[in-house]
């Protein structure tokens, strides 16, 4: 046989043999992308239908017929998106649900008057809508009975005009139209006030269904209908009318999470040199994507999509493809086949979505944007701006994968973690306690263009980063925190990352306001943004050392507590004209520090009692009246919900159910904080300053009231060892010298104090006596004075361990500096070791012995250099950053890390910032007199001043700060025309012969400087291998050489120990020149 | 150089013995010490290659059915063999970072004597990929990072890999020894620590008497004679730490550092005036503290290096006297095993470096050592008659025999200050004894 043939033959059937395989590879992992298969039963006969929803929006189409048959034309429906207990997906239409609003019902109006209203009404919104099509804009308009959120009022409902339109946008329009007035025949022109006309519809729907965010559906049988034509890639489609929806209360067996499919992905582009990736020019060159199922782990789909060849990795699944365009597809295709019902990632909001998208369309792949789970439906990327006054100004993108919640694990950071740094590799060093390598993306294309296995490391690389956010996710147990929130606030889950705080408010107070026949005026912009009112205030500290045991005396949530007790409502606030008609009994109506007037909760017992007793026939609602202000109630259940849920907590055994348990009741204290927030927030949807003035009025008279009673009833007069002396107060808490020496004993005064003060007020509130505080502040230095009230809540978590950084614009030096010393002197009872301490420190730092790494300080970069008004350090050195690489250059949003550095005499502050890692490469000197007067000093005296007598001239003056070095700048200034001379290692005298090592005089001292050297080449061997095999282990990998570029660049400082690496070089020259 | 002793009576002669000596430091010397930018994975990378090349051929005879696979071929439920450097995934192991990052002065550095821990688990490495091991063969208390090991084993579908059974590269193959001669004795003392407060001048001083023929009977005297080298196994001198952190020193401080070294000098002379010294560097001498370390400088011994019986050695050390094969270290390998893992004695950590064919596994991982590309010195290519380690606690000894009749003596040498202990070592049989000093007057 000719040998040509046989090789040919032979290839071509291994060929084939090849081809078949790939087929059964894609089966297998076709089958284990799916979806678990719908059970028989529901195929055949339609049972009810159970799941959890997630999501929840409306399109515009026909309405059913079959459902509805008196209903025509285009409507809204409402899409409900879900996951079963199986785990199969549901989409579920819902028919029949009208937007709506109120106005306030003209005096007098009678039945033909509103039909003529609606035609006035339809008139005009024809006009303004002349290019659709739609057969009636308003579809109905009501009279029913309902009652206004503000003010206090003794009428128990007025007549409301309830404005039923065809479709959700129009509810905008209308309220225009109403709200810039309307001439209606007969009734003359008025300007309207709207009631809810600004509430997004899918929300109104949740409420008025009592659907809460994430929680669980039931769709009973033989009240749906299948679709015959399925819109959604779901498992389960089906319509119904809104009315047959059972809302389950999230209680027991529905308090459970179903198993939602979370996809975690990252992406990987090859940048070109020195610019950051632009999806119009670099490629997609590896996606790697993990699923979880909610509950579970360990992913059970672990794969990376990689453009050309890539070796295999261990219990990964690799793709490889040939053209970008082949992986993209192949990534919609993945994304529809598993159908998740989350996605996250780090940073995809901004970055990996868009990206991909804006990808497909510079390589016109018409079809890639299709990964929602709606049939035919693009996905779109629109840019966000996102403001709030809590978490300043963000620039996001939305991108709009319908029927799927994308979850953002940076933007989840930045809301609920202060850190000083938001890089996926310090967020995980600090929650997961693991570094990740960084490649730089100069490497990655590079690696890219390498072979099969420099792809494989990329892949490895990436999938790690994909898997980050997953492992995240479970470890702050993010799911489970904001299914809760979302279940407590009411509002859809979607909302959590993408709005403020007020939405949540409002929606709680809504369904109350519902409950209550009350509706909530649209009252917008009130104020200018500007306008404030007087804040807490803090107590006179009276500074000093106090070596007896200090007792902490803490309200317990005080106020909300407040709000409870002095029925602080926007339905209880009366107005001064108000006040003078309704002419209430003084003793029925409280007045707040603040100056404004509330009704007392009593006041309606006493009215319901009166009407009963005398039988007034004028009078009949009242005994239908409310007790209490809808915003105390909400605070009562929030509260009384938190308590059941610890106790709740407390016996749970089960890990998710404890899970689910204290994301609850933690989801509990931050809505019971946030909602006077909401009543403060004077461009929020219902501001109210009357009420946030008045709680924080009262909350100063309390702190006061406290002082008050705890100095007369602690006294020797009164039988007590030692007269008490309230030395500190703040918002919510006291601090008290009961004068007695022992913990012990200060501990049992605190509780008898709390207990009696407690007494003294209102039932709501309650003086809560922290144990923990105490032992604390055991011997405490009251350095509390004049430092501001971050610092007292930094001492204190000092104490408990560890440093929970509250300014992040200090230097880790300081933190550290300020921690030591508080140690010191409060638990070891060593001032004059903190002292020394001290010294030593700026001795260091004065000799330039100092870590680079502590001096770095960071601040957040939030708008560009031109809407600064003043230069600002951090904002000049990110322009100068994009000047030099515009790459690595900081964006907004990032936090910019900086050192001040020697400059020209007379240069600006802001002039003076620069890149830690500049100075790094070319040995800028650190100024650190700028660190010992601006850093240093004001917490270094504020701590010593109450027990040093010359702080100032203790610390900051004397022999320590009398030796200074700084490094040499390698290639600028003076020093380019330096010459090198050998000098002699023992004097520094310049010595001829090169290959001498020491001048005659020191030749007898031979032996100590040969050790002194040798000693620190040991020191930088030792820090030399620990550091590399450091190295290594965040790699992961023992025989390859460590990609990781962060001792060369980036730096988030915790792990920059590199520098020393050339000293280490320098330091065994110098040895050498001995050998 | 031979030496004789006159006895002052009766006029006995005795003469010192010799035995031919060869350094084999050679291959522990670092030249031009530069750094280029290298990492330790050349160094890991060299030891598999080694490993690969050293198993290769055994494996086949192991198992011959299996097929040898990489790591990333490995299939599922499919056995096969594996060769690969273990990676020892360890929870408490204290991470330079967290001491970095973490308030670094406010905690301090808790040292436990060991870092092993229950949820340790080991890894195996080959020159691409990792697997995780699973099966209750391996126990990861009794191994290290840096070990290369040939397994047996299948993927399970967790891909973790299940281990049936385990290949170590065994006793390097040792040179057959002629015929019993006479007696010779090889002393070896370790952990003088002169300038630390432990240390007693006159104890010291003793030894050297002994050993250079200056005290005891005739038949004392005639053992000291058959003594035909001394080994000082390291930490010679302590120099107090806070001297050496770079600050300018005053001139009494100065004498503090130079002192101990002049006293090791002085006294290191009288013996090299007697019989050759072999002088190896301890992690508290003023020498580098990468392992191998470099011969402690010359410069140091102004007085003792005039003499040619005097040799400066690297840790470790490694010689061969009369064709016996001595190997031997300061003792930071088999401390550092004792850090990462467990063991019934240091000998038995002596035995498994011996049976994995490694000094030191740890290095680089837990070790410091200088980043070699192109070789890793600590591969022991032949199996050394005679292995010794510095600065233990206590004396330990054992005669330990290998499965191709290898032979070979284990010595702990304990630190001098502390016991007053030497070891003495006879060529003849291999025979150990302890030769134990006192000064302590009231005794």
């Amino acid at each position: 046989m000719d040998e040509d043939v046989f090789l040919e033959e032979n290839l071509l059937k291994y060929e084939e043999d090849e081809e078949s395989l790939r087929l059964l590879e894609d089966e297998a992992r076709l089958s284990k992308w799916k979806r678990p298969a719908l059970s028989p039963s529901y195929l055949s006969y339609s049972p009810n239908i159970l799941f959890q929803q997630l999501e929840i929006d409306y399109v515009i189409g026909e309405s059913s017929k079959e459902l509805l048959p008196n209903n025509s034309g285009s409507a809204a429906i409402l899409r409900i998106f879900g996951v079963t207990k199986e785990g199969h997906s549901v989409c579920c239409h819902v028919h029949g649900f009208e937007p709506y609003f109120y106005i306030s019902c003209p005096a007098g109006i009678g039945p033909d008057d509103i039909s003529r209203f609606h035609q006035t009404l339809e008139g005009r919104m024809r006009e303004s809508n002349k290019s659709s099509n739609v057969p009636r804009f308003v579809k109905r308009v009501e009279i029913v009975q309902k009652k206004s959120i503000m003010y206090y009022q003794q009428h128990e409902a007025h007549p409301f005009l309830k404005i039923v339109v065809a479709l959700p946008t129009m509810v905008s329009s209308c309220r225009g139209i109403l709200e810039r007035g309307l001439n209606v025949e007969g009734l003359g022109s008025k300007n309207f006030l709207t009631y809810e006309s600004n509430i997004l519809f899918a929300l109104r729907f949740m409420i008025d269904c009592n659907i809460v965010g994430g929680n669980w559906i039931e769709v009973p049988a033989g009240k749906y209908t299948k679709t015959t034509k399925s819109m959604s890639y779901c498992q389960m489609e089906f319509n119904c009318v809104y009315s047959d929806l059972v809302s389950h209360v999230p209680d027991g067996e529905y308090s459970k999470m179903a198993p939602f499919r979370i996809l975690s992905f990252d992406i990987e582009c090859a940048g070109r040199k020195g610019l950051f990736p632009e999806p119009i020019h670099d490629p997609v060159i590896q996606i790697a994507n993990l699923v979880t199922s909610q509950g579970d782990d360990q992913p059970f789909i672990r794969n990376v999509m990689t453009l050309k060849s890539c070796s295999t990795i261990v219990g990964v699944d690799v793709m490889s493809f040939d053209s970008e365009k082949d992986i993209l597809l192949a990534w919609r295709d993945f994304i529809r086949e598993i159908d998740p019902d989350i996605i996250i990632g780090y940073n995809i909001c901004k970055f990996d979505l868009p990206y991909l998208i804006e990808r497909a369309e510079a390589l016109k792949i018409a079809g890639f944007p299709i990964l929602g789970r709606v049939r035919n439906s693009r996905v779109r990327v629109r840019d966000t701006t996102f403001s709030s006054r809590q978490y300043g100004i963000r620039e996001s993108k939305e991108v709009a994968i319908e029927g799927r919640v994308q979850f953002d694990l940076l933007q989840a950071m930045q809301r609920d973690y202060k850190l000083s740094s938001y890089s996926l590799n310090s967020v995980s060093a600090h929650f997961l306690g693991e570094q990740k390598e960084d490649v730089h993306h100069s490497i990655i294309s590079d690696l890219q263009n390498g072979n099969s296995e420099t792809r494989r490391r990329l892949a490895v690389y990436c999938l790690k980063d994909a898997y980050l956010p997953q492992r995240l996710l479970d470890k702050l147990m993010f799911i489970y925190n904001y299914v809760e929130m979302a279940r407590v606030t009411g509002v859809p889950i979607s909302f959590l990352l993408a709005r403020g705080q007020s939405i949540k408010v409002l929606s709680q107070l809504l369904r109350k306001a519902k409950q209550k026949n009350l509706v909530i005026p649209n009252i917008k912009g009130q104020g200018s943004g500007q306008e404030t009112f007087e804040g807490a205030t803090v107590l006179e500290a009276r500074t000093g050392f106090y070596e007896k045991p200090i007792a902490t005396l803490d309200f317990a949530s005080l106020y909300p507590s407040i709000m409870m007790a002095y029925n602080l409502c926007y339905c209880t606030l009366l107005t001064p004209e108000n006040a003078r008609q309704f002419n209430l009994p003084t003793e029925s109506i409280s007045k707040s520090p603040s100056g404004d007037t509330f009704v007392k909760p009593e006041l309606q017992k006493a009215y319901a009692w009166l009407n009963l007793l005398l039988n007034l026939p004028g009078c009949s609602n009242f005994q239908s009246s409310y007790i209490q202000g809808i915003l105390p109630e909400i605070l009562e259940e929030l509260l009384a919900a938190r308590k059941r849920a610890k106790a709740d907590l407390k016996e749970a055994k089960d890990p998710f159910e404890r899970a689910v348990l204290d994301g609850r009741q933690l989801a509990l204290k931050i809505s019971a904080n946030s909602v006077y927030g909401f009543t403060g927030a004077t461009i929020g949807q219902l501001p109210c300053l009357e009420i946030s003035s008045s709680v924080t009025s009262y909350g100063r008279q309390m702190i006061e009231h406290t002082k008050k009673i705890v100095e007369e009833k602690f006294t020797t007069l009164a039988g007590y060892d030692h007269n008490a002396e309230v030395i500190y107060g703040d918002t919510d808490s006291v601090m008290v010298q009961f004068g007695v020496p022992t913990v012990e004993a200060a501990m049992k005064l605190g509780r008898e104090a709390a207990e009696y003060i407690s007494g003294t007020f209102r039932k709501f509130i309650k003086f809560c006596f922290n144990p923990s505080n105490l032992s604390l502040r055991r011997d405490m230095l009251d350095c509390i004075g004049r430092i501001p009230k971050s610092l007292t809540k930094w001492i204190q978590k000092a104490r408990i361990g560890g440093i929970e950084t509250v300014r992040r614009d200090n230097c880790l030096l300081v933190k550290n500096l300020v921690n030591e010393c508080l140690c010191k002197i409060l638990e070891d009872r060593d001032v004059s070791g903190a002292v020394q301490y001290v010294k030593d420190t700026i001795a260091d730092l004065l000799m330039n012995r100092v870590d680079l790494s502590l001096l770095v300080i960071t601040k957040g970069l939030t708008k560009t250099g031109d809407d600064y008004a003043v230069k600002a350090a951090h904002v000049e050195l990110a322009e100068r950053m994009r000047k030099r690489d515009a790459a690595t250059a900081p964006n907004v949003g990032d936090r910019v890390p900086y050192v001040i550095v020697k400059a020209a005499k007379g240069a600006k502050a802001y002039e003076r910032s620069e890149d830690p890692i500049y100075v790094l490469q070319n040995n800028i000197p650190i100024d650190s007199q700028y660190y010992l007067e601006n850093q240093l000093q004001k917490p270094l005296l504020r701590i010593f001043e109450p027990i040093l007598k010359n702080a100032q001239q203790e610390l900051f003056t004397g022999k320590h700060t009398r030796n200074l070095k700084s490094s040499t700048p390698s290639n600028s200034g003076i020093m380019k025309f330096a010459k090198k001379q050998l000098s002699c290692l023992g004097c520094k005298a310049v010595i001829s012969d090169a290959d001498r090592t020491l001048c005659l005089h020191c030749k007898g001292r031979e032996a100590e400087l040969y050790c002194k050297i040798v000693s620190n080449v040991a020191e930088m061997e030792v820090l030399f291998g620990r550091l590399w095999t450091q190295c290594q282990e965040c790699q992961g990998s023992l025989h390859q050489d460590v990609l990781c570029t962060r001792h060369k660049s980036d730096l988030t400082f915790s792990s920059h120990l590199f520098p020393r690496l050339p000293d280490i070089l320098s330091e065994e020259e110098s040895a050498e020149r001995h050998g | 150089m031979p030496d004789a002793e006159i006895e002052e009576g009766e006029a006995k002669l005795f003469e010192r013995n010799q035995a031919l000596y060869k350094s084999l430091d050679e291959r522990y010397i670092v030249h031009g010490q530069r750094y280029k930018g290298q990492q330790y994975s050349q160094i890991y990378f060299a030891r598999l290659h080694c490993m690969r090349n050293l198993l290769r051929p055994l494996v086949s005879k192991w198992k011959p059915h299996l097929p040898v696979t990489t790591i990333l071929g490995l299939e599922e439920a499919k056995e096969c063999t594996i060769v690969g450097t273990i990676y020892k995934h360890m929870k408490l192991k204290p991470s330079i970072l967290d001491e970095y990052s973490k308030e670094r002065s406010t905690v301090p550095l808790v040292k436990p004597h060991n870092f092993v821990h229950t949820d340790d688990h080991l890894i195996l490495e080959d020159e691409i990929g990792r697997v995780k091991l699973r099966g209750s063969l391996l126990l990861p208390s009794d191994f290290v990072t840096g070990i290369g090991v040939a397994l047996h084993g299948k993927k399970t579908i967790e891909g973790d890999f299940l281990v049936q059974d385990l290949l170590e590269a065994g006793f390097s193959p040792q040179v057959e020894l002629s015929a019993a001669g006479n007696d010779k004795y090889v002393v070896f003392i370790s952990g003088l620590s002169i300038g630390s407060n432990n240390f007693n001048p006159l104890q010291f001083q003793l030894f050297v008497d002994y050993v250079t023929g200056h005290l005891g009977s005739d038949n004392e005297q005639k053992i000291a004679s058959n003594i035909v080298r001394v080994v000082i196994a390291g930490n010679s001198v302590v120099i107090p730490e806070s001297l050496l952190n770079g600050q300018t020193l005053s001139a009494k401080d100065q004498s503090k550092i130079s002192e101990p070294i002049k006293e090791l000098d002085i006294l290191l002379m009288q013996l090299a005036a007697s019989l050759p010294l072999d002088i190896m560097p301890g992690p508290k001498d003023p020498a580098n503290s990468f392992l191998p370390q470099q011969p402690l400088h010359r410069c140091l011994f102004p007085g003792t290096s005039a003499y040619n019986t005097f040799f400066s050695c690297t840790n470790p050390h490694q010689f061969e006297l009369d064709d016996f094969l001595f190997l031997g270290t300061s003792g930071q390998n088999i401390d550092d095993l004792d850090k990462y893992s467990n063991a019934k004695s240091k000998l038995e950590f002596m035995e498994r470096t011996l049976r994995w064919r490694h000094l030191a596994p740890t290095a680089p991982n837990t070790l410091s050592c200088y980043p070699f590309t192109d070789r890793d010195p600590f591969f022991i290519e032949s199996c050394p008659h005679v292995y010794f380690v510095g600065n233990q606690d206590k004396f330990e000894t054992h005669l330990l025999q290998g499965p191709e009749k290898q032979l070979v003596r284990l010595v702990c040498i304990p630190r001098f200050c502390d016991s007053g202990i030497a070891v003495m070592l006879n060529l003849r049989d291999l025979d150990c004894y302890t030769l134990s000093f006192t000064a302590d007057l009231k005794g």
